[in-house]
């Protein structure tokens, strides 16, 4: 069986011990991270990722994985005791997950949701064994229009689901694209946008620009909203309190199947990822509940539901990343920069080309989601401990690593420079309300869909309609025009909805 | 004026500026080129005015709504950008300590809930960490402490 050597080959090189250590020094950083306010599974992949350069590539992607998974196992702890959503993506486990700790059942929820997340990561894992190499087959015959329509595809559907006005998030994709274009030319060798800086002539760098617009913008936000953590009874979180009774057990599996199949799918569309796949799992439990009268109140499958959805999704989100080359969400967008750094390009001859790195990296993830249920519940006070503190020495901490991390990518003071430039930026975005995930894909995806662009206009003689003339691209710029009139249409409706609300102030015209 | 959604105004309005100077540079100083041969500023061109557009929507629906309230507050912002571009300054003449120290004490100005000795034992655990991860850690030759001049 060729699906069986891949198993043992993935396995043989993720029980390397070196690869196990970093697996796990990943997964105890992203839990840290998805616990502690103000600092996110992204902004922990921003800070390590500099480390990734003296790391062989399958090693580097699987500490990066763990902390990206990681992230949404430490989320919950906080979520479901303390009523704090570390990430936005936990907002909903605290809907159910804290009146369930109240009740002195937190030991029963944390059980529950570690399993949940478990079995959804497993899911996720089988989906993208199953789906990635019949994904990258199919794209080894993709041409330049393929890729050029594929990638408008994605950027247009995340800018659309993605939440907030459609309008703004368009925008920033197309500011990415922008960015992405500084730099040498490939087909004419002219510097574009340097204005004379030798630095900007290898382009913008992929790390200065996601440490501005996320690591500096999150930390100045997280400075205003600084949260105080309260007392946390621990009485309900361990020993016989911590068993899921026989009721418990037989909510669980609907609650976990229909929830992995919504965060399997979410997971793979650009844009959508964990965060929609969590509340639309939520949503869904809750319509075909038999007693939707208690979700808000501590229903268990307003915590196993949204948890195996977040578990699948943050699995098959490496599907189109490592398949295709276009990564689904920002964290994706790092861990894809870190292979290029390397040189390896991520996309369909990925799985042939490298099939130890592919394997073994998605056999990791096995083993990191069973270190992570291991560590979870055993060690869960100590965990806690760890929000005791205070962010006011945690940020000049997460400060000092970007910067450090930024410089020695090149050892020049330019990139560090380039980190107050696009901090000052996010910070305007985050004002404005302008989303920074649809900014960082275009300017990640900008420079191949260039390419792509010229490549395809140079073999087709100059034809726009080259990107109708074969099937596969022509099925991706018909769903893209379709998209259209939804899009003209959301955007009038929100400027309806916008216009009479505001504490009823008249319109003065 | 204050009754408008100023925020989309002046977002909206600076993107589609930028847009627009962004699409005239790229085609006053990049080759056009043909479609079939396509010039090197054709397309930063092209996102360029589709941003031209996006933004002149924003703007045009910060007009029609009502706004929302939103303060803005300079002292955090400005603290924390002027950590990172004090790292800049002091990294390449000074040697990583004293560029991890000022960000430190720069970035806890933004929030003046640290005190002296706290700080200072901050300052020298991230000196610490720095020199055990870079420099034992990763082997890379970046000086601790350099004098200039």
């Amino acid at each position: 069986m060729d699906t069986l050597a891949n198993v043992t080959l993935g396995l043989e090189t993720a029980l390397q011990f070196s690869n196990l250590i970093y697996c796990f020094a990943g997964v105890c950083v992203g839990m840290l991270a998805g616990m502690i306010p103000g600092v996110g599974p992204l902004t922990a992949i921003a800070v390590l990722f500099p480390l990734t350069f003296y790391l062989p590539p399958t090693t580097a992607l699987i500490m990066l994985g763990g902390i990206w998974y990681g992230g949404g196992y430490g989320g919950r702890i906080t979520a479901i005791l303390l009523n704090i959503p570390g990430e936005p993506i936990h907002a909903v486990m605290c809907q159910d997950g804290y009146p369930l700790a109240k009740q002195g059942r937190a030991g029963v929820a944390l059980m529950l949701s570690a399993i949940s997340a478990f079995f959804g990561g497993s899911v996720g894992i089988l989906l993208l064994m199953l789906f990635g190499p019949v994904v990258a087959n199919f794209a080894l015959r993709f041409g330049a229009a393929e890729y050029f329509a594929l990638m408008l595809f994605g950027m247009v559907v995340a800018s659309t689901i993605s939440q907030g006005s459609i309008i703004k998030a368009l925008a920033m994709v197309t500011l990415g694209v922008m960015f992405g274009s500084v730099g040498i030319d490939i087909y004419t060798g002219v510097p574009r946008f340097t204005f004379g800086v030798a630095e900007l002539t290898k382009s913008i760098s992929l790390v200065s620009l996601a440490m501005g617009i996320y690591g500096v913008a999150e930390v100045v936000a997280s400075i205003r909203e600084e949260q105080d953590v309260g007392e946390i009874d621990m009485k309900g979180v361990t020993g016989a309190a911590a068993k899921p009774d026989r009721q418990d057990w037989r909510r669980f599996w609907p609650a976990t199947f229909r929830g992995s199949a919504v965060g399997s799918f979410l997971g793979v569309m650009p844009g959508a990822g964990v965060l929609v796949a969590t509340f639309m799992a939520y949503a869904l439990e809750r319509r075909v509940s038999k007693h939707p009268q208690q979700f808000g109140k501590g229903a268990v499958e307003g915590v196993m539901a949204p948890e195996s959805a977040a578990g699948s999704a943050e699995m098959t989100g490496f599907i189109p990343t490592l398949t295709l080359g276009i990564p689904s969400s920002p964290s994706m967008v790092l861990m894809a920069g870190a292979l290029i750094v390397q040189g390896i390009t991520p996309g369909p001859a990925l799985m042939s080309q490298h099939p130890d790195l592919f394997w073994g990296v998605v056999m990791s993830f096995w083993v990191g989601n069973i270190m992570l249920v291991v560590l979870n519940i055993p060690f869960i006070r100590l965990w806690v401990r760890m929000l005791e503190i205070p962010y006011h020495f945690l940020f000049p901490a997460i400060l000092v690593f970007i910067c450090v991390g930024a410089y020695v990518e090149a050892y020049t003071s330019f990139d560090v420079w380039m980190i107050a430039f696009f901090g000052v930026l996010g910070c305007f975005m985050r004002w404005a309300e302008l989303p920074a995930a649809p900014m960082l894909l275009g300017f990640v995806l900008g420079p191949q869909m260039e390419d792509n662009f010229r490549r395809a206009m140079l073999l087709g003689n100059g034809d726009l309609t080259v990107f109708f003339q074969r099937p596969i691209s022509c099925a991706f710029m018909i769903i893209t025009f379709a998209l259209l009139p939804f899009i003209v249409w959301s955007a009038v409706n929100e400027i309806r909805r916008h216009r009479g609300s505001g504490s009823g102030v008249p319109v003065n015209s | 004026m204050s009754d408008r959604n100023f925020r989309d105004i002046f977002s909206g309005a600076a993107l589609s500026v930028f847009g627009l100077w962004f699409a005239w540079f790229s085609i006053n100083n990049y080759g056009r080129g043909t479609l079939e041969n396509v010039g090197d500023g054709l397309f930063p061109a092209a996102a360029a005015v589709l941003l031209t557009v996006f933004g002149i929507v924003i703007l045009w629906s910060g007009l029609v709504t009502v706004a929302v309230k939103s303060d803005f507050r300079f002292r955090v912002p400005l603290f924390i950008v002027a950590s990172v571009a004090a790292f800049a300054l002091l990294i390449g003449p000074f040697g990583l300590a004293p560029a991890v120290v000022a960000t430190t004490l720069l970035a806890s100005l933004a929030e003046l809930k640290t005190k002296l000795l706290g700080l200072a034992v901050l300052c020298m655990t991230l000196c610490g960490l720095v020199y055990l991860i870079f420099i034992v850690g990763l082997h890379l030759i970046i000086p601790m402490i350099n004098w200039p001049f």
